[in-house]
């Protein structure tokens, strides 16, 4: 191999070589950790919510006439609802799931030590349509029954003598695995215990973020609120979502008494609620598509610059018996030997890089097998951005030696 | 002698329309990427009321669950105050110049005009003192007068986009506005006023101002709820808005403004004296950990800055710094090839200092029409930001000092860029370039 005449020639342009190295360095560290973070929200954004996500709507109603009956409109609205085509199950909710906010509530496990036993959840509250209205699967006891359905004030805050929970929650406060037919408590030495009657499968609750210990902490109480503020949430047959939502929305706004806020598909619900997580993937996306263009142009530029300037050198070496593949060769060593270089400085900034990142803004470590991925994908980068350049330089005919510029 | 060095600069740079090319998108790139994502961090971190942000104070009251972990700073502590301690410190003799307690509420708001559909309202519930405290622009009539704070009176102060959309931007002081079966006078419109971020109300940060204002008084009158954070940690003692008034769930945001430190310290001692007042009575069972903040302390503990922002604006910087090394890295090769040309220059009387000077005027240029489509692509990049995110309206316009920053950093780029090729091809001594020719 030739490494003696190609670092010798790399000695003599130092600067060129070292700023190209310090780019793919750069590079490295930046397409590592940007790749790191886009992984990290795919995976936020996958987390299944357990319901139905893809057949389910949800309409957010407000009354505003004086002496609205809540209890009636609740009962005639559903009705109507559940009387649609294509409608498999409608119930009144209490918090929208993904819509990050709702109602966060503490079960309290053993009402004479209130102070350390306590299971923080996600209520949803929904009437005994729920489960079906979700979508979520029963794992372990019964539904509740449409006789079980309360209404609830603003400041109730005494829990119903039932409840359903869900596994994850099931399992925290009862670790034992028999939280079927348990009792809970609603505050410290409460007299009203709930029983958990029913074990779903899995329901994140409204607000899962990237740090929330348990997102899958939900429970289901059989109340609806007596507020104005009216939530109805649908499932539809599949294929029917859209002319449900549709129907429904003319029938709810057909009462002149209240306000339709909105009206929309759990899938958009879901979209807006993770938008802010799908800006950063197509921003970093971005950037690091700028990034490899801009790097790779760098390399292709000064390539192509040092083939013209060493022309002759070229075409005495191809007299003095040189191969077009040897010449080849040459560039693709030399920018080999560039990017190794810039790789082994690069697997330092990338660290450096992530602990930056990680210590003020709490990214998380990135796993050991980013960088040497990172640094394959830019290896073939710089041979492939170097080829057209050094395949012009084979093309040099050895005639050029001869003539004197 | 300027115009002569232009000349050069543009002659050299058509002599090599594909490098220069690579240079300009390169910086372009750069630049557009960084004032992306720097002019959001920018707006987003920016000071919403420079010449009062350090008079006026959030304040703090620890009132919690005294089985929570110890207070170690403000951010342990809840931003926000129940409706017992707000009305204690509105209607006591607080120290402070002017006081203001607050929280969101909706309505529904029926036009005039039977034909049109009612719509949902934003509305903030304080004090009359909320107008002064925080130098807010009437376009017509006042605040409400203080007999309004404290009575129950049906009037509201409308914002400017609200009396557009109603009225048609008119003076609609003195006629009513209808919400759910209440009619309500309004005394004043708002002009324009949109501080950027919403620095009174931790949760609402870059939305748009509220719809209406109303005194707290009346909202509590017609029982209208708060919307957004409502935290609770005992139970609520009580029925019906009663109970929840009476209740230590926080929900109220709390600002006082106070003139020197002097003032400051008797605020701190006058609160610290009311949690101990009100311990004796059962409450306040944590130790004593009271805080108040101004604008700017305030902004950072409640983080109004999105980290992601923050992670966006540093990768977009080295970014930069990649696309400034790739322009050395073309310049350092440009010169070269300029060798000859600079070697004839030299010797026909040319000095170094000459050579430099031309040499890095030329750069600049570089570096300025760099800048110049890198505002552009800044420009392309806000649009993206503005579609991506969701509230972020207010966030992305290019003010004059994005416009000169962003130019300032292009030419600097350019400079800092060209310093070393431009100074390696001035100290190049012309006999030996000139002989091959």
């Amino acid at each position: 191999m030739e490494f003696g005449p190609i670092l010798s020639a790399l000695t003599r342009n130092k600067a060129g070589a070292l700023l190209i190295a310090l780019q793919i360095a750069i590079t490295l560290a930046i397409v590592t950790n940007a790749v790191y973070i886009i992984k990290q929200r795919a995976d936020l954004m996958a987390r299944p919510s357990g319901m139905d996500e893809t057949n389910t709507f949800f309409a957010l109603t407000v009354a505003f006439a004086e002496n609205f009956d809540v209890k009636q409109t609740w009962q005639q609205d559903l009705e109507q609802i559940r009387a649609l085509d294509g409608v498999v199950a409608a119930t009144s909710i209490a918090s929208i799931p993904l819509s990050g906010a709702g109602w966060g509530e503490d079960f309290y496990l053993d009402p004479k030590h209130p102070s350390n036993e306590t299971v923080g959840f996600g209520n949803f509250m929904t009437d005994e349509h729920g489960i079906d209205a979700l979508g979520i699967q029963l794992v372990a006891g019964r539904n509740f029954s449409a006789e079980e359905i309360t209404y609830r004030g603003i400041n109730d805050t005494v829990y119903p003598p039932v409840v359903l929970v869900s596994q994850a929650l099931a399992n925290s406060l009862f670790p034992d695995g028999d939280a079927l037919g348990q009792l809970v408590y609603d505050e410290p030495n409460s007299p009203h215990p709930t029983r958990i009657v029913g074990i779903y499968e899995k329901m994140q609750h409204a607000w899962p973020t990237v740090r929330s210990p348990d997102p899958d902490h939900s429970a289901i109480m059989p109340q609806r609120s007596l507020d104005k503020q009216m939530n109805f949430l649908v499932r539809a047959e599949p294929g029917m979502r859209d002319q449900v939502m549709a129907e429904a929305e003319v029938l709810l706004a057909a009462n002149h008494n209240r306000l339709v806020r909105i009206v929309r598909s759990m899938e958009e619900m879901k979209r807006r609620y993770y938008s802010r997580d799908i800006a950063m993937v197509k921003l970093l996306s971005g950037v690091i598509g700028l990034l490899i263009f801009i790097t790779a142009l760098g390399i292709v530029g000064l390539a192509w610059f040092s083939v013209n300037q060493r022309r002759k050198q070229i075409g005495t070496r191809r007299a003095l018996g040189a191969r077009k593949i040897d010449i080849l060769r040459y560039f693709m060593v030399e920018n080999w030997v560039i990017t190794t270089i810039g790789l082994i400085l690069g697997v330092a900034l990338s660290l450096v890089l992530n602990y930056l990142l990680d210590t003020h803004f709490q990214t998380g470590k990135i796993e050991w097998y980013y960088i040497p991925v990172g640094m394959v994908f830019l290896w073939l980068l710089g041979q492939l951005a170097v080829l057209a350049p050094a395949r012009r330089a084979a093309g040099i005919p050895p005639a050029l030696a001869t003539r004197s510029v | 002698m300027l115009s002569y060095y232009l000349k050069l600069a543009f002659k050299s740079m058509r002599r090599n329309p594909v490098l220069t090319g690579l240079m300009i998108v390169a910086l372009a790139l750069g630049i557009g990427a960084f004032m992306t994502t720097f002019t959001v961090y920018h707006l987003m971190s920016g000071n919403p009321i420079p010449h009062k942000s350090d008079v006026l104070y959030a304040i703090q009251l620890d009132n919690w669950d005294p089985n929570n972990p110890p207070t170690e700073s403000a951010a342990d502590v809840q931003a926000q105050l129940t409706y017992l301690d707000a009305q204690y410190l509105m209607r006591g003799d607080a120290p402070a110049d002017q006081q203001a307690a607050m929280y969101r509420i909706t309505v529904v708001i029926q036009p005039e005009d039977e034909a049109e559909a009612p719509f949902r309202g934003m509305v903030r519930t304080t004090y009359g003192t909320f107008f002064e405290m925080f130098d807010v622009p009437f376009l017509y009539g006042r605040p409400w007068n203080r007999d309004a704070d404290d009575a129950d009176r049906r009037v509201v102060v409308l914002s400017k986009a609200l009396n557009e959309r109603l009225f048609g931007g008119q003076d609609s002081v003195g006629r009513t506005l209808r919400m759910g079966d209440n009619l309500f006078e309004i005394v004043g419109v708002l002009d324009e006023w949109q501080p950027t971020p919403i620095f009174y109300d931790p949760h609402t940060r870059f939305s748009d101002v509220e719809d209406l204002f109303m005194p707290m008084n009346t909202a509590v009158d017609l029982t209208l709820q708060p919307v957004g954070m409502v935290n609770c940690w005992k139970p609520i003692d009580g029925d019906g808005l009663e109970g929840f008034l009476r209740s230590e769930c926080v929900w109220l945001q709390f600002w006082a403004e106070i003139h020197d430190a002097e003032q400051a310290r008797e605020y701190q001692d006058y609160l610290n004296s009311y949690t101990l007042e009100q311990r004796e009575l059962g409450r306040f069972p944590r130790p004593i950990n009271n805080f108040m903040n101004p604008v700017m302390e305030w902004m950072d503990i409640n983080n109004v800055v999105s980290t992601d922002n923050k992670v966006l604006v540093r990768l977009s910087a080295l970014f930069l710094l990649v696309c400034i090394l790739n322009t050395v890295g073309i310049l350092l090769a440009k010169f070269t090839g300029k060798s000859s040309e600079i070697a004839l220059r030299r010797a026909m009387g040319a000095d170094k200092k000459a050579v430099f000077v031309q040499n890095l005027f030329e750069v600049s240029t570089i570096g300025l029409v760099g800048g110049i489509v890198g505002i552009g692509m800044a420009w392309l990049g806000l649009r993206l930001v503005e579609s991506l995110y969701r509230g972020y309206q207010h966030l992305v316009h290019l003010d004059w000092a994005m416009l000169v920053t962003a130019i300032a950093v292009a030419v600097a780029a350019s400079i800092l860029a060209g310093l070393y090729p431009v100074w390696r091809t001035a100290r190049l001594a012309p006999a030996g370039y000139l002989k091959t020719q």
